[in-house]
């Protein structure tokens, strides 16, 4: 037991300094860039999510941008027609995500692979025309309009916050908000891939069959990945809608689902530490590139060309090739001589 | 002692004046030498079409600058894309208030674009100016959102027109129509609606699209099977075209009401090519810009500067209607930024904007004048009918009232 | 890709060439193009996870578009349509002559690549490396240029696709092929991923059946329309997971 402590030492070091990265970030950045992070916040959010389903599981999803905007209209939905405060309805997304994310599993128990993606992916183009149909909950075109339309916003026109006696601005409200459940998923994430059911997930992506034949129950473990990853979609989905006080059908179209999977991969599939980078690379690699070109169509080329380069760079993602990194120094931390 | 009294009174009167002075100068995204004010404009997605709206303005903008801008101070015009998704509109509203630090928004595109930005612009008293929409609610709520002004002909009076016309000559006509599943579709048809008045009931069919379906054969197939014989297009210029292409196939030819829209006259070019000319013949729409391709205009002293505009300060296709539009509404925000003074305020350009009069507009059709008071928060409100004959636009009768 | 052969295409023709010379050169630059992408991009992700290629494609689809916009502006386009537009009706059903001229070149271009595959050497060899490639190279079959020519073959029919596209809708720009995609994709699940009959029969089915949907059921109207056929590839493929004429897949244990 002794060739483990310093191990856990140097991940307790690492939360730490994680914990005050986050704690004192917005001292240290523009009150906007706040706003940013959030955003990235969001990602970040969904991306572990889906890494927990096609990383650890193996399963692929391209729809879950479309289980986002689950998570984001009922938050919108509830706070605009039954006037419930907003944050208090991010649980409630969560869930009600987390059983699309279930029904949308099923299907997987008899599809693998392509037809899985193109399964998940026809969900994510569905999507937006459901939600056009269904007017009267959602909005139609138009979509809901927090800032006008619901009454008990905690961030609203005001453009501060009070909360437990401290004022700060809306945008950093919003930067702890979303990096602080962020950073709760991120470690449940971690606990649940540490334990039984981690050692699980990844037994039913290496192997169906093996995993099937010690008595692993695959449809069981494929739909609660699902549902999971679900729920995960659909807090990012709430948060989004908290942070722009406004949904639309067409901010979840299956860009949402390719830029999440993209998130996922470029941060390093079956690796939870990437994912930070992943979603930062989402979030501001679009803003850069315009920045490099505004020209007729350069931005979308320069994105396009970043991923393909960091994929060509780095095959197993950034967190693939920090762990990589890594082993030489978790491997002399683990194996005393 | 007196002396130095008067001194330092004098000292501080000074300061004082400098205070007020710099006080003056110093309303948010206005310099001594610069306005800057900013929009948003669909730079990419399935809207990117219409980004020379914001191309021409931005073009205008540097031919005035170059002739020494608005009371010496040159206009800084910034604009994002919003992929015309309306939470990314949001995102760049804020980011143009908070990190640009603008005067104003300007000509931001798309109904639903902009009244995702709307409440947060007023609330925090920042001008939502000329908004790129026909949607009626921006001229008409100005008593809820009084920083909020749009610009062109409103698209429910545009349908009102076209109603009222097929009441006044054609009253026994049969009436379909294709409409885009949005605002802007559903606002066409209600103006149709209520110019039609107790005559509704000619309308026997209405199809709608959405703007991502790959096509509207089938909506044309049943427009036809209810025997319709008038057609009234509400859709934008990928569908209208194909409104004319598979009405041909069903060797079928109703009267079509074109959308000012889809109107211009390379978008009928395109519709007549790949039709033929009796397709297009007799088409009906309004108009209110002067068409860079209509023949009609080709030695008018507007359209001479139009090209020379687009040309030296690299405004885009100048065969872009669109562009046309654009340069309107810069030079009428020009005349609103000259009208609030030395030193303009944000409540000063509001108050501009209110009490519009220009008659000058070298690119609106002669006659149409930007107008608005107290109780009129619609700037352009005139436009005449025009029918497609023999390959262009043919205005006929007179200017109108499109309320 | 398709949508970029197609500016490729409307650019020749506007230089001056025939549609049937532009459409010649557009088919050859694309299986120039398809080769060229492969080698440059895929080739170095080969042995990479299969997400991996995923994304690289992904960053390929931004990269193409956001070229498309680069070298051309957004505005709308259209490509002449190589056969007239009279209406004509066959058996009571209202056509026109491009329609039965896009139907004709489609199943040619279906045909030609068939008959590549089962009749000439390189096709033998292309399909051999598909199945088996430890086994092909060892009887001498060079499998990743097989790959590049896989996607060569794409490229052109992608090419091949899009220039019909484009007069069928009357109108094109950047956006042309992205409808046309899910459908696509669609209709080759469908009939089955591996079986070009297969491919051809679904879309032909997934198109009839929307449009018949979509005009006889009238919740579903034309707003559901891609919903509810989404749903029906659904139904099918959870009976039949392999596709209509697909071959259902069998792991060994």
């Amino acid at each position: 037991m002794r060739s483990r402590a310093p191990g856990i030492a140097v991940w307790l070091l690492v939360a730490a300094v994680v914990l005050l990265a986050y704690l004192f970030a917005p001292r240290f950045i523009s009150d906007f860039h706040s706003r940013e992070l959030a955003g990235a916040g969001v990602f970040f959010i969904a991306i572990v999510g889906l890494n927990l389903l096609t990383g650890y599981t193996g399963q692929i999803s391209l729809g879950h941008g479309a289980l986002m905007a689950v998570g984001g209209y009922t938050t919108a939905a509830l706070a605009v027609h039954e006037h419930w405060r907003d944050v208090w309805t991010i649980p409630l997304a969560g869930v009600a995500a987390g059983i699309v994310g279930f029904l949308i599993g099923l299907p997987a128990l008899r599809l693998s692979g392509l037809y899985l993606a193109l399964a998940t992916f026809a969900f994510a183009i569905a999507i937006p025309s459901l939600l056009k149909k269904f007017s009267g909950l959602t909005g139609g075109s138009q979509g809901l309009r927090l800032l006008e339309d619901a009454p008990l916003q905690v961030t609203g026109l005001s453009g501060t916050v009070t909360i437990f006696g401290h004022t700060m601005t809306q945008n950093h409200f919003l930067y702890y908000l979303t990096w602080g459940i962020g950073l709760l998923g991120f470690l449940i994430a971690w606990l649940l891939v540490r334990g039984r059911v981690g050692r699980t997930f990844r037994a039913v992506r290496d192997s169906e069959v093996a995993a099937a034949s010690v008595g692993i129950n695959l449809a069981w473990t494929k739909t609660l990945a699902f549902a999971l990853s679900g729920v995960y979609a659909g807090v990012a989905g709430s948060l989004l809608a908290i942070q722009v006080e406004i949904v639309n059908p067409l901010s979840f179209t299956f860009l949402l689902s390719i830029l999440i999977l993209v998130g996922v991969v470029v941060g390093g599939l079956g690796s939870l530490g990437g994912m930070i980078l992943g979603a930062l690379f989402v979030q501001y690699l679009p803003d850069l590139s315009t920045h490099v070109s505004t020209a007729e169509g350069a931005p979308d080329f320069i994105f396009g060309a970043a991923i393909i380069v960091v994929m060509l760079l780095l095959p197993t993602g950034v967190g693939g090739f920090l762990r990589r990194l890594a082993r030489p120094l978790t491997t002399r931390l683990y194996l005393r001589p | 002692m007196a002396r130095v009294k008067y001194l330092i009174l004098l000292v501080l009167g000074a300061l004082a004046l400098a205070t007020v002075a710099a006080g003056a100068a110093s309303e948010t995204g206005v310099t001594s030498t610069q306005v800057t004010i900013g929009g948003t404009t669909p730079l990419s997605g399935p809207a990117s079409a219409y980004q020379s709206v914001a191309k021409g303005a931005a073009a205008y903008f540097r031919y005035v600058n170059a002739k020494g801008g608005v009371n010496k101070r040159k206009i800084n015009y910034i604009y994002k894309d919003d992929a015309y998704d309306p939470s990314k509109t949001v995102d760049a509203t804020r980011e143009l208030v908070s990190q640009d630090k603008v005067f104003a928004i300007f000509n931001s595109l798309g109904t639903d674009q902009n009244l995702a930005t709307r409440a947060y612009l007023n609330a925090l008293k920042v001008p939502q100016l000329f908004v790129a929409s026909g949607a009626t609610t921006f001229g008409n709520d100005y008593k809820k959102y009084p920083y909020t002004i749009g610009y062109q002909p409103n698209y429910r009076a545009e349908g009102t027109i076209y109603g009222r016309y097929v009441v006044k000559h054609a009253p026994k006509a049969r009436i379909g129509v294709l409409y885009q599943n949005d605002d802007y579709g559903k606002d066409l048809l209600a103006g149709l609606q209520r110019g039609l008045g107790a005559k509704a009931g000619l309308v026997k069919s209405k199809q709608s699209y959405n703007v991502d379906d790959p096509d509207v054969q089938s909506q044309i197939a049943k427009l036809k099977a209810a025997k319709v014989n008038t057609l009234m297009v509400f859709a934008t210029p990928k569908f209208a075209i194909q409104a004319y292409v598979y009405a041909r196939k069903l060797s079928w030819k109703p009267l079509v009401y074109m959308n000012a829209v889809s109107s211009a006259a390379n978008i009928m070019g395109l519709s007549t090519a790949a039709t033929n000319k009796k397709q297009t013949e007799g088409t009906i729409s309004i108009v209110f810009l002067k068409d860079p391709t209509d023949p009609a205009w080709r030695n008018n002293s507007g359209m001479k500067l139009y090209r020379s505009i687009m040309k030296k300060y690299k405004g885009g296709n100048p065969n872009d209607v669109y562009a046309v539009y654009g340069m309107s509404v810069a030079h009428t925000f020009v005349a609103a930024l000259q009208k609030a003074g030395k030193n303009p305020t944000r409540a000063r350009i509001v108050k501009a904007a209110d009490s519009l009069n220009v008659t000058n507009d070298p690119f609106l059709l002669p006659g149409i004048s930007v107008k608005t008071s107290a109780t009129d928060h619609f700037p352009l409100d005139q436009a005449k009918l025009q029918r497609y004959h023999d390959g262009h636009w043919v205005a006929f009768g007179g200017l109108f009232r499109v309320r | 890709m398709a949508m970029f052969s197609t500016f490729i295409a409307w650019s020749l023709v506007n230089h001056g060439f025939s549609y049937w010379a532009a459409f010649v050169l557009t088919v050859a630059i694309s299986f120039a193009g398809g080769v060229a992408v492969e080698r440059a991009v895929i080739r170095p992700v080969e042995r990479a996870p299969v997400l991996t290629v995923v994304i690289v494609t992904l960053g390929l689809f931004f990269v193409v578009n956001g070229a498309a916009r680069w070298i051309w502006s957004p505005e709308t386009r259209s490509l002449p349509n190589a056969f007239s537009t009279r209406p004509i009706t066959v058996a009571g059903v209202a056509f026109s002559i491009s329609d039965l001229g896009t139907i004709a070149v489609s199943l040619a271009a279906v045909a030609l690549l068939w008959a590549f595959f089962r009749f000439t050497k390189l096709g033998l060899a292309s399909r051999a490396a598909a199945v088996n490639p430890d086994a092909s190279r060892l009887v001498g079959v060079r499998v990743t240029w097989m790959l590049a020519l896989g996607w060569g073959l794409a490229a052109a029919m992608g090419a091949v696709s899009g220039m019909l596209t484009a007069p069928a809708l009357a109108s094109f720009d950047q956006n042309l092929m992205q409808p046309v995609l899910l459908y696509a994709f669609a209709g080759a699940v469908l009939g089955g991923i591996d079986s070009p009959l297969g491919a051809v029969v679904g879309s032909l089915l997934l198109g009839v059946l929307i449009n018949l949907i979509g005009t006889y059921v009238n919740w579903v109207g034309t707003d559901l329309r891609l919903p509810v056929a989404l749903a029906v590839i659904l139904g099918v493929l959870l009976v039949r997971p392999a596709g209509l004429f697909g071959r259902p897949m069998e792991t060994r244990v």
